[in-house]
């Protein structure tokens, strides 16, 4: 009996906590910026040490430790259609989105992106997509930066200086380059040219089929699901990136046609 | 496929199933499996023994009793069947209400990979699974009961000369369906192949009593075959099940008529799967003045052919050095066994372990739901391709030559046996090179 009482003091209490916790959460709008009665003001805690330096953008340093800092590596290849896609991986961090503007806590955060290090966009996650109207709003420019930021908006840091990936933007991917594989086919009176054969493509490029039909039919690239239509006459291009290894075919649908096969190794 | 464009015509796939193939296998692979089964056909003929050792359906250790009372209990055998039942009854509605787009129906993944492909694995670790799953054995079961009549004796005698030739005849349908069909993804095409064949085995079965299904149904023999592999396997002498050397269940196998056309139907129809794939093959098949289904029936046909006239070519060779030698072509067929089931591993097992799960999702009621990533990278599936070829191809010429010391006088032994290494050696490497194309 002596130890039911704070038992259920403690729920009570918990009950409590839990209910004005949940008013709380429910209360505000969620937004991914500043919560209501946070501010750009650098938290204090104990989780790095804030440095006096700067991260050239008029956010303060945090340093941690280098044994278990937080990492970034950032990788970029071109759309398809428009800019490029950029691949953030980090280790020891993560992405949390619902508490920047929070108190600084280790290994969370968000990323910020530079361009010639010009600040560029916030990144709450592993991909992200740069339109090339982003990049002329920024002002161009080929050296992309990314660096690991904590809640409240301090740079993390390894050794006084913040914790940064480098990578370049290549040359404008409206632009059929290097990392293009591509493939022109051609349908007429039923026959393929040049004839069915196999197209060796290496895994990551960017393939850009051209077909053109003499009569109306629908192109599939199976495995990669890719269907467009292919209005007689025109010459259609579909463009994807190669990213699973395998052998695929690719078909037209009303003819039943095998056009080329795919084999990305 | 003519006509007017659909939004959702339906997939035409070159295969039953599948969007994604093995990458061709890169020639140092096939060399090396090329070089490793040449080896150890020659170390086979020199330091394997002289004398049969291969006791067939007398071998293997008992099972617990235990286990044999679960496996053989009444219950075992009546959720088995009402399981099989089940299946093909979702199967058959699938195919009668589902959508006709493959990618939102599972009844084509599941004849042509969860039952044809996935009989493979079941068998080899289960033994003749078919046989108790085959909804068609049950369906005659239940109306047998209803009419009150015995199941077991027909109308007539099961002519013995038939043998497994209509089983022979069912895989060819069925592998011509998948391979050659213009739609075999297509609700039609199954509903009508399933009916026919249902029809066919269904009479069958009330003409010849239901020890019709044992050697003439499809797929009890093709689960059978594999069964031969399988560590388990019942002891005909005492009915108990045993646990047994695969290669004493692969000497047990039934020397039946029609046994040689089945083995040639699986691996000259798995052959052609392979050989579908090369891009001269496709260019042909699109071009032919005869049209395509007939160009590509023909090309089935003559895989078909080829493995069988290669076979019988060999066994003619091997009657000319030993002579008098009772059914040469029967004799040897089971040693091709391990071989086509080297095939079915290296032409299926990508397709079984991506599309299996892709088809089950699609059972539970998933939106076209994505098919798993492949469990082995490129070099990972080409290193199973080879080694599953020459795994099979190392089962079959030990169990050839252990059969071959039985039946030739022991001067003639080892010559006599040359003839059919020659002939596993041609299936190996034309195996190999099918991966490559």
């Amino acid at each position: 009996m002596n130890r039911a009482r704070p038992a259920r003091t403690a729920l009570a209490l918990l009950t409590a906590a839990v209910l004005a916790l949940g008013a709380g959460a429910c209360g505000g709008r969620a937004t991914t910026h500043h919560k209501p009665g946070t501010s750009h003001a650098e938290d204090t805690g104990s989780n790095g040490r804030l440095l006096k330096a700067d991260d050239g953008d008029g956010h303060r340093l945090r340093q941690v430790d280098a044994d278990g800092a937080p990492e970034v590596d950032l990788a970029v290849r071109p759309d398809s259609e428009d800019g490029w896609n950029v691949h953030l991986t980090v280790r020891n961090f993560r992405f949390t989105p619902d508490s920047v503007g929070g108190g600084a806590l280790a290994g969370r955060g968000h990323a910020r992106l530079f361009l010639d290090g010009h600040p560029l966009a916030r990144v709450y996650g592993a991909w992200f997509h740069l339109p090339e109207s982003l990049l002329r709003t920024a002002g161009g420019g080929i050296r992309l930066t990314a660096g690991l930021y904590a809640d409240d908006h301090t740079a993390w840091a390894v050794g006084s200086s913040p914790i940064r990936a480098a990578a370049t933007l290549g040359k404008a991917s409206a632009s059929p380059d290097d990392e293009t594989t591509m493939v022109d086919l051609a349908i007429k009176d039923g026959k393929v040219t040049p004839a069915p054969g196999r197209t060796e493509i290496a895994k990551g490029r960017t393939v850009r089929l051209r077909v053109r039909s003499d009569r109306d039919d629908v192109l599939h690239v199976h495995g990669y699901d890719k269907e467009a239509k292919l209005p007689a006459g025109r010459t259609v291009t579909v463009t994807f990136t190669a990213d699973r290894t395998g052998l695929f075919e690719v078909e037209t649908h009303e003819s039943d046609l095998l056009l080329t096969q795919l084999v990305v190794r | 496929m003519t006509g007017a464009p659909a939004p959702d015509a339906v997939r035409v796939l070159a295969h039953g199933i599948g969007a994604r193939h093995d990458l061709p296998l890169s020639p140092f692979y096939a060399f090396a499996g090329a070089f490793a089964a040449l080896f150890v056909s020659f170390l086979a003929l020199g330091l394997l023994w002289s004398h049969s050792r291969f006791t067939g359906e007398r071998a293997g250790r008992p099972l617990p009793a235990a286990v044999q009372r679960l496996a053989d209990a009444r219950a075992t055998r009546l959720t088995a069947r009402a399981l099989g039942l089940a299946a093909a009854l979702s199967v058959v509605l699938w195919l009668l209400l589902g959508p006709a787009d493959p990618d939102r129906n599972p009844a084509p993944g599941a004849v042509y990979v969860l039952l044809w492909v996935g009989l493979v694995p079941a068998s080899l670790l289960l033994g003749p699974v078919w046989r108790l799953l085959n909804p068609l054995r049950t369906l005659h079961l239940l109306v047998c009961r209803a009419l009150r009549r015995d199941r077991e004796t027909g109308r007539r005698p099961l002519p013995a000369r038939l043998g497994m030739w209509p089983a022979a005849a069912g895989l060819l349908a069925f592998t011509w369906l998948e391979l050659v069909a213009p739609d075999p993804a297509s609700p039609t095409a199954l509903l009508v192949f399933l009916g026919v064949y249902t029809a066919v085995h269904l009479t069958g079965a009330v003409v010849y009593g239901a020890h019709w299904f044992d050697h003439a149904d499809a797929y009890e023999v093709y689960s059978g075959l594999l069964a031969r592999l399988s560590p388990f396997g019942r002891r005909p002498a005492d009915g108990r099940l045993v646990v047994r050397s695969p290669f004493n269940g692969l000497d047990a196998t039934p020397r039946l008529p029609g046994l040689v056309a089945t083995v040639c139907v699986m691996l000259g129809s798995t052959a052609y799967d392979g050989f579908s794939d090369a891009p001269r093959w496709i260019t042909t098949v699109q071009t032919s003045a005869l049209g395509r289904t007939t160009t590509a029936t023909l090309g089935l046909l003559a895989a078909v052919a080829l493995v069988a006239t290669l076979y019988a070519l060999c066994a003619g060779a091997t009657r000319l050095v030993c002579g008098g030698l009772p059914h040469p072509l029967t004799a040897f067929a089971h040693s091709l066994v391990p071989i086509a089931l080297g095939y079915l591993v290296a032409h299926y097992f990508t397709l079984f372990a991506t599309e299996g799960p892709h088809t089950l999702a699609l059972a539970l009621g998933a939106d076209r739901p994505a098919a798993p990533e492949p469990p082995l990278g490129p070099g990972g599936v080409a290193t199973l391709q080879v080694l599953a070829i020459v795994t099979g191809h190392v089962l079959g010429v030990i169990a050839a030559h252990d059969r071959s010391v039985r039946l030739m006088p022991p001067r003639r032994a080892v010559i006599g046996q040359l003839p059919l290494l020659a002939l596993m050696i041609a299936y190996t490497v034309g195996g190999l090179a099918l991966l490559i194309a």
